[in-house]
């Protein structure tokens, strides 16, 4: 039996690739009817090629359960998410706009604290955050750009328009699993490129390199660049390996590096030291440094922070990022992008109310079954909670929660995440996902055709975290108009 | 190359050796034990003296009994230096250098882990033992075939080396210096049976076709020693690693002080000889070559893990 989307029903969310009359959309006709024509088997054997090539490829992440790590194979759907180019374009617009605001956000409040003086951001907002950084007080890196790698997550609601759920300036990760799905379609089904203009994503390596490079202290023209990861056991370790290799870096620990007396950074080499111009770190500012922050730390290098003020050494992205990444400083991003580019923001950002704020607290406490409650720094989808899918006993605990300690929690109105066909079992059915583009920023800014989309695999869920079960998909930005 | 990267695989290869040696030595230990009369006063006590663990092994064993000895060398997370522990470390070292490695090398000692991991504690008695040996001495022998092989000469291929070296070398002085010992030990020499111990010793260190070929059919324990030790053709033989690893160093960066102390065990091991074959000095001068390849290793380390 085909399948001839007859009894796929998307109804009351935006479709991806479904109008809300059930028909194709123009740019992801291709797909659909490449996918209509399958029959059950074929679809079988779609899958079941996927996931062999997975295997052979070797893409993992890992999970942690029961103090034990497993190697699990990369969730993927066969079925490509299609993204029209010309509504892309102005996505990119958007990112990159956002995230230039974001870097003078940060410049400014380790510096002058315009922001502040201006009341345009509170600054108890910023200054009790545990994101805030004094180790960072009175530097600024090069280009004034401290969040080289921005990793924002956007979702569709119901009209079909982009919103910015969060921006992840400390260490975003999934770039290679982007990369590796497009790998993987290709594979498994080349016939869809023949009538497709599909635009490439694997120039990301090269962006990543250009942009690291550009931010070298030295005028050397091949600088010695990092990648800094905390070892085998991280859940992103295939990328942090994956991405070394494909920009040429070393992939480095801690006790690879250490830091002269004179603040620079040297790598331990069977050729003796090798100093390090650049350092790409995938570990968090609390772990970066013993000597600046947590002593406990055996990931970090000492004297990191020395080096990195005294501009011996570049950080992507730089310590002290994470101040802009906060649930509540989201709220304020497009009084920012007023605020220093003089511009109207050009994507838009979910309502969000700020539990500090006593009238944001009584409405958030009073339609709690309404609303997602999220803790203000946490990422990974822990510690939320989605109110229509909540209980009594969980909407009691949070509010205790939010009226003890207000500054650590947001709420927002349960958004409609849009949704897309998925294979499950030998069913297509929808399924919700997101969408988390990658925005480079040194000397120039960059963003990813596409990016990662992740899905939520259980019927109904919003959850889309790979370690809690979600899946993924290659994300197409296609040119309208036959190739 | 990063010198955390370099000793991941110095030690890797280490392992490999180790666990392939060890190996060889039950197995052939097993066949011996075999052969010999009751009461013949050699006992499985000599494997863990071999291995320098009887402090280790007293600990969490009564007797020296056949089970306990075995349980002890393969299947005894305990034991640091168990095949299980060592196939462990050996995958362990490959995980953490993939990218220097070919793939299928990971493959390769990814499936030895699990095969040792669902196997070797099955495997302590006899009928199972040589199978499981067996079967682990074949996956190192691939390993090795498969490393030698494929991996282009640089940095990465001389740590390898070096490490496969150090260990084999460290392993043949351990089986001359215990095997010797116990022979020579026993209340009364017996004609019958003393070629048989020597040739045990021999096939422990897979040497005994060697033998032949340079020394005769012929068993002597002098010559023996003289072959394990310095037959420079023989790649189980003391000088021959050392030569190896001299080979290796010449294109090492920093290599003066290593290159020095390397002359040095050289020409101690070149001038290697018993006086008027009495063997009982065989343990003085072993002791003098072990030494110098706990040197050898150290400068090693020294050089180029720091």
């Amino acid at each position: 039996m085909k399948n001839n989307w007859k009894s796929y029903s998307a109804s009351e969310h935006y479709d991806e690739m479904l109008t809300s009359a059930g028909n194709p959309r123009q740019i992801a006709r291709n797909v659909a009817k490449l996918f209509s024509d399958c029959t059950k088997k074929e679809l079988a054997e779609i899958k079941s090629a996927a996931e062999l090539t997975i295997k052979d490829m070797g893409v993992t992440f890992t999970v942690y359960t029961e103090g034990t790590n497993i190697d699990r194979s990369w969730p993927y759907d066969v079925i490509p998410r299609v993204i029209s180019a010309r509504e892309w374009t102005a996505v990119s617009e958007g990112l990159i706009q956002r995230t230039k605001a974001l870097n003078c956000f940060i410049d400014d409040v380790y510096n002058k604290q315009a922001i502040f003086a201006d009341k345009v951001v509170p600054p108890e907002v910023v200054l009790d955050s545990p994101n805030f950084k004094k180790q960072c007080v009175g530097f600024s890196p090069k280009h004034s750009v401290w969040a080289h790698i921005n990793g924002s997550d956007l979702i569709r609601d119901k009209s079909g328009h982009f919103y910015v759920l969060e921006d992840n300036l400390r260490v975003p990760s999934g770039v290679s699993y982007m990369l590796e799905n497009r790998q993987v379609t290709k594979r498994v089904l080349p016939e869809l490129f023949e009538n497709n203009s599909i635009l490439p994503v694997d120039d990301y390596p090269t962006r990543l390199y250009q942009m690291l490079a550009s931010l070298s202290p030295t005028g050397k023209k091949k600088p010695c660049i990092a990648v800094l990861t905390p070892g085998i056991y991280n859940s992103a370790y295939f990328e942090h390996a994956f991405l070394a290799q494909s920009i040429g870096a070393e992939l480095v620990e801690g006790s690879d590096l250490y830091t002269s007396d004179d603040d620079i950074v040297y790598m331990r080499t069977v050729e003796g030291p090798v100093k390090v111009d650049v350092i790409y770190r995938r570990i968090d500012d609390e772990f970066l440094d013993p000597e600046a922050f947590r002593e406990d730390s055996a990931l970090g290098v000492s004297g990191l922070m020395r080096a990195w003020r005294s501009g011996k050494v570049a950080i992507a992205n730089a310590p002290g990022s994470g101040v802009a990444d906060d649930k509540v400083v989201y709220a304020y991003v497009p009084k920012m992008i007023e605020y220093y580019l003089k511009e109207e923001p050009l994507l838009r950002s979910v309502k969000t109310y700020l539990c500090h704020n006593e009238k944001d607290r009584e409405y958030v406490l009073s339609n709690l079954e309404k609303l997602v409650v999220k803790p203000a720094n946490e990422s990974g989808g822990y510690g939320l909670m989605i109110g229509p899918a909540s209980t009594e006993a969980e909407r009691r605990k949070f509010a205790g929660l939010i009226e003890k300690t207000p500054r650590n929690y947001i709420a927002q109105p349960t958004l409609s995440l849009s949704t897309a066909p998925t294979l499950i079992d030998d069913n297509i059915e929808p399924r919700h996902l997101d969408l988390r583009p990658f925005i480079l920023q040194g000397k120039e800014s960059w963003v990813t055709s596409g990016g990662l989309t992740r899905v939520a695999m259980r019927k109904g869920s919003l959850v889309v975290n790979s370690s809690q079960g979600g899946g993924s998909k290659d994300t197409w930005i296609v040119e309208s108009g036959k190739k | 190359m990063l010198s955390s990267v370099a000793e991941r695989l110095y030690w890797m290869a280490r392992y490999h050796e180790r666990t392939e040696d060890l190996c060889r030595l039950t197995d052939s230990y097993t066949h011996l034990l075999m052969d010999l009369p009751e009461g013949s006063e050699m006992g499985w006590d000599m494997l863990i003296r071999i291995l320098d663990s009887s402090e280790a092994y007293e600990s969490n064993y009564r007797v020296y009994g056949e089970s306990g000895v075995l349980k002890f060398l393969l299947s005894d997370s305990r034991n640091p230096s168990s095949v299980i522990s060592s196939i462990s470390a050996m995958r362990e070292n490959a995980r953490t250098t993939r990218d220097e490695l070919p793939e299928q090398a990971w493959e390769y000692t990814n499936e030895l882990h699990l095969f040792a991991q669902e196997h070797a504690a099955k495997s302590i008695g006899r009928r199972k033992r040589y199978q499981f040996l067996d079967h682990v001495m074949m996956s190192c022998q691939q390993m090795h075939g498969f490393l030698g092989g494929t991996l282009s000469r640089d940095h990465a291929y001389r740590f390898i080396h070096m490490g496969h070296l150090i260990e084999r070398a460290d392993m043949t002085t351990r089986v001359l210096d215990v095997g010797a010992a116990a022979i020579l030990g026993r209340q009364k020499s017996n004609p019958t049976f003393d070629p048989l111990l020597w040739g045990c010793l021999l096939k422990a260190l897979s040497s005994l076709s060697s033998y032949r070929e340079y020394m005769g059919p012929v068993i002597e324990p002098a010559s023996v020693a003289d072959l394990v030790v310095r037959e420079l053709a023989h790649p189980r033989s003391v000088i021959f690693c050392l030569k190896g690893i001299q080979h290796d160093l010449q294109e090492m960066p920093n290599n003066s002080r290593a290159m020095g102390m390397l002359d040095e065990a050289i020409k101690e091991v070149s001038s290697f000889s018993i006086k008027d074959k009495n063997l009982h000095k065989l343990h003085g001068l072993i002791e003098g070559i072990q030494q110098r390849l706990h040197d050898v290793n150290d400068i090693i380390a020294d050089s180029w893990f720091r």
